[in-house]
């Protein structure tokens, strides 16, 4: 196959149907902007989760009178455990320090020894802190000699991971809608554009051009749209997030793989809309 | 070199064309003549196999409709000119471009393609005009760049349906003569007409197509018989 004739007749073509191309390219840009969206979203609220997630705490109390030995073998234990991402050790002492400083009281004037027991404040890994791991999780380390009693916000995790739940899936959801849309979208520009021009596929049928060849210069248009729609949609994005950290979030997370995402999802929708709609014309 | 074994087409339940028995043989001028819808540009498809028949085979050259397969039909084109009545030329693009187009798709060298585009359009007495535009030419010109552009591949066979439907009968005239210029030099030509006046001036073989078969086969000597039809 001729590669620079392919690459030449898929520049003529793109300039022979400037409109059409245009109307294409900005098809897929804006559809690749709302998919760029409906990413950011899904991925800032995941990481918002995962913030509340990395708040929640499982305090494990130790029995009164367990050794230094065995306490420095356990937070071992605990360190070591993947689900676990940070372990904090505190000490009677130190439980007394904080009770004083968040209740105001001196409980030393009340009784004469300290009754708070010593425990290890532990956060989990968000993948790992749904409320059935959490439960296998805590039921496990309870078992351990040197814990008296596990505690954690049950009832929040709970009601977390419920809407967190649902937000993800009425943003998968909507993510697959848009998806299914835009592809029908910029298959339906595509087609139009290749229907203006089934004249020269069926003179290239005529004279003998293999389906291979007659295709080429089709995907090779679509491919530099799909490439023109995801550059202008990752500037779209970049305005966007811009926008939106000065005036709403300034936190907004955006991932490294957006651009080049776009540009991929671009282009094999460029493709692949160019591939089905030149196919309808080449039966024979 | 072309043969049809009982040839049947059907679409939508309806026959096209009915049991075809036909053999054109190599060198050989045939008019096919019949009203609209009689079958003649069905019959033609097949040969280049836009269309497979639905029962029956056709057999052009050394392929075979029954058993030809999808990716071998570009190279059966290739041995294959056709030409129609509205031209079917690049009109964004100028004589030379529109016949070289043919030999560049089939991935031939752009110096092959010069010697052979301009032998070609020397051939059809449109050298001197190979840097015009489409919308400067005449109907009759703009047939012969199709004509060009059907030979540029030395088929065996040049199909011709309706050409000189959209012309005035001086340029009919001119196009039936290259026809047989060509036609002289061992190319079969197989040509579907209404114009009957046309085959009077250039007498050959006739096929009298009605309803999907072929009705009647027409002695060139007996020509009368056309002018009445």
């Amino acid at each position: 196959m001729n590669i620079l004739f392919t690459l030449k007749e898929g520049m003529i073509n793109l300039k022979r149907a400037r409109l059409s191309a245009v109307v294409s390219i900005l098809s897929i840009s804006l559809a690749l902007s709302l998919i760029g969206i409906s990413l950011l979203a899904g991925e800032n609220l995941r990481d918002i989760f995962d913030r509340v997630y990395q708040q929640v705490e499982i305090e494990v109390f130790l029995q009164p009178g367990v050794n230094a030995g065995k306490i420095k073998q356990l937070r071992k234990k605990l360190a070591r455990d993947t689900r676990v991402t940070k372990v904090i050790y505190i000490s009677r002492e130190k439980a007394l320090e904080e009770f004083q400083k968040n209740f105001g009281e001196d409980l030393s004037t009340i009784i004469e020894e300290n009754p708070l027991p010593a425990s290890f404040r532990i956060i989990l890994d968000p993948a790992n802190a749904s409320p059935k791991l959490i439960e296998k999780f805590v039921a496990q380390i309870s078992q351990y000699p040197e814990v008296q009693e596990v505690l954690y916000q049950k009832e929040i995790i709970n009601f977390l991971h419920k809407y967190f739940r649902i937000a993800a899936i009425a943003a998968s959801l909507f993510a697959l809608l848009l998806f299914v849309v835009i592809t029908i979208l910029i298959f339906n520009t595509i087609r139009l554009t290749i229907h203006s021009r089934r004249d020269i596929i069926q003179i290239m049928r005529l004279v003998g051009a293999t389906n291979w060849f007659i295709k080429s210069p089709f995907l090779i248009e679509g491919m530099i749209q799909g490439i023109a729609g995801g550059i202008i949609a990752s500037g779209i994005l970049y305005l966007f997030t811009n926008l939106v950290r000065d005036i709403i979030f300034p936190r907004l997370l955006v991932p490294d793989y957006m651009n080049w995402f776009l540009l991929g999802i671009g282009i094999f929708l460029g493709w692949i809309g160019s591939y089905i709609s030149v196919n309808r014309y080449l039966d024979y | 070199m072309i043969e049809f074994f009982n040839v049947s087409v059907k679409s939508k339940n309806r026959l096209i064309l009915r049991e075809i028995n036909l053999k054109i043989r190599k060198g050989e001028f045939v008019y096919l003549i019949g009203k609209t819808g009689a079958g003649k540009t069905t019959l033609l498809r097949l040969i280049y196999m836009d269309l497979i028949p639905t029962a029956g085979n056709v057999l052009v050259d050394k392929f075979s409709s029954s058993n030809i397969r999808k990716r071998e039909i570009p190279y059966l084109r290739r041995k294959v000119g056709v030409i129609f009545q509205d031209f079917k030329l690049l009109p964004d693009r100028n004589v030379y471009e529109n016949v070289a187009f043919s030999l560049r798709v089939i991935g031939k060298s752009r110096r092959e393609v010069k010697s052979r585009v301009l032998s070609v359009l020397t051939q059809v007495g449109l050298n001197h005009k190979r840097y015009h535009k489409y919308h400067m030419l005449s109907g009759g010109e703009k047939q012969r760049v199709a004509i060009a552009r059907a030979l540029i591949n030395e088929p065996f066979i040049l199909l011709a349906d309706e050409p000189t439907g959209n012309l005035d009968p001086e340029a009919s005239k001119d196009i039936l003569n290259l026809l047989e210029k060509i036609n002289k030099s061992g190319t079969a030509v197989c040509m579907a007409t209404h114009n009957y006046k046309l085959i009077t001036w250039a007498p050959h073989r006739t096929l009298l197509m009605e309803d999907g078969f072929i009705k009647q086969e027409i002695d060139p000597d007996n020509l009368n018989q056309i002018l009445e039809l």
